[in-house]
């Protein structure tokens, strides 16, 4: 009775004095493999649709600009890497009058904004408006300039412009 | 049986004495090792393609986080994530901060930023998780028109660790 009394008193004592410990460190780490595809993409917004030069006074006024204000692109594009992101504009056609013709190099712009550059409209070829080495989002602006003239014919001339942004 | 009562209690204590030196030869501590468990599911997650101005951030597939902490006692246990690296496709990178996550429940998760630096921490609590328990993460990428074209892979570590 005693000795067993005396032997569960001495394991107990022992175990309160140093007490279960917790915390040999674990760990335990899963992989997850995350995947992004970004696929190609080319987004282009004009501020306006049509622009209008008004009639003036070619003495007073030799270059028109037109009447609707500055001309706001932003051009939104995902390219392939270092390859060139490019605007490009062209006229279809000269601008026509019924029979009367006024050649289409008569507008020409001035550019503002990173990437972008003056130019002068062509019928027979794109022009290059802006370009940018990488994807991304470039915003600017073209003033267009009608370049007034005594030898126009009277008249309502008009022209379609093509802006193509290409991201290869 | 007819040995005097002070012998019988005099070897009693030799046995305790010898008890006490055979617990102090094993380093004195009663050791419960502590044990986690943590699966992550799926082990593969693809963010859908948007166009950036539709879905300026665009959200993975839900990751399950299972985990169970036992053995702990009273101290902290911690889900952490790691990324690798940044996104990578070829030569192209998109930054892993570009990553964040929200989650549920909250607590013991929290939301967070990916980093390839730093452990963020993705739960945390005390003591033991006897049952296993379940959170779910949403991964969301800012989609940016900056990203050239490529698929972009990397690895992202989930650790469970205790205490």
């Amino acid at each position: 009775m005693v000795r067993g009394f005396t032997i569960a008193l001495s394991f107990l004592v022992s175990t309160l004095a140093a007490g279960p410990v917790f915390g040999q460190a674990a760990s335990e780490s899963n992989v997850v493999t995350a995947t992004v595809n970004i696929a190609p993409l080319a987004k282009l917004n004009l501020s306006a649709l049509s622009l209008t030069f008004p009639d003036t006074n070619p003495d007073t006024t030799p270059q028109v600009a037109a009447a609707s204000g500055p001309l706001t692109i932003t051009a939104r594009a995902r390219a392939t890497p270092a390859s060139t992101v490019t605007l490009t504009i062209r006229a279809l056609d000269d601008l026509r009058s019924g029979t009367d013709v006024i050649p289409a190099s008569a507008v020409s712009w001035t550019a503002s904004g990173n990437g972008f550059v003056d130019g002068t409209l062509s019928a027979a070829a794109d022009r290059a408006v802006g370009s940018w080495p990488t994807s991304g989002l470039h915003s600017g602006q073209q003033i267009f300039l009608f370049q007034n003239s005594w030898s126009w014919a009277t008249g309502n001339y008009t022209v379609t412009l093509v802006y193509t942004l290409t991201a290869p | 049986m007819n040995a005097p009562p002070s012998r019988l209690i005099g070897g009693g204590w030799r046995l305790a004495l010898s008890g006490l030196a055979a617990w102090a030869a094993l380093g004195g501590v009663a050791t419960a090792q502590t044990r986690v468990t943590l699966r992550v599911n799926p082990t593969s997650i693809t963010f859908p393609t948007a166009d950036p101005d539709v879905a300026p951030v665009v959200t993975a597939p839900a990751l399950d986080i299972r985990y169970q902490v036992r053995n702990n006692g009273g101290q902290g246990w911690r889900i952490t994530v790691l990324a690798s690296g940044d996104l990578n496709a070829g030569v192209s990178v998109i930054d892993i901060g570009n990553i964040s996550w929200t989650a549920t429940p909250t607590p013991p998760f929290q939301a967070g930023t990916l980093s390839k630096t730093l452990e963020q921490t993705v739960a945390s609590g005390f003591g033991n998780v006897q049952q296993p328990q379940m959170g779910t993460l949403l991964l969301q990428l800012n989609n940016l028109w900056s990203y050239s074209i490529g698929v972009y892979t990397q690895n992202i570590v989930f650790t469970l660790s205790a205490p």
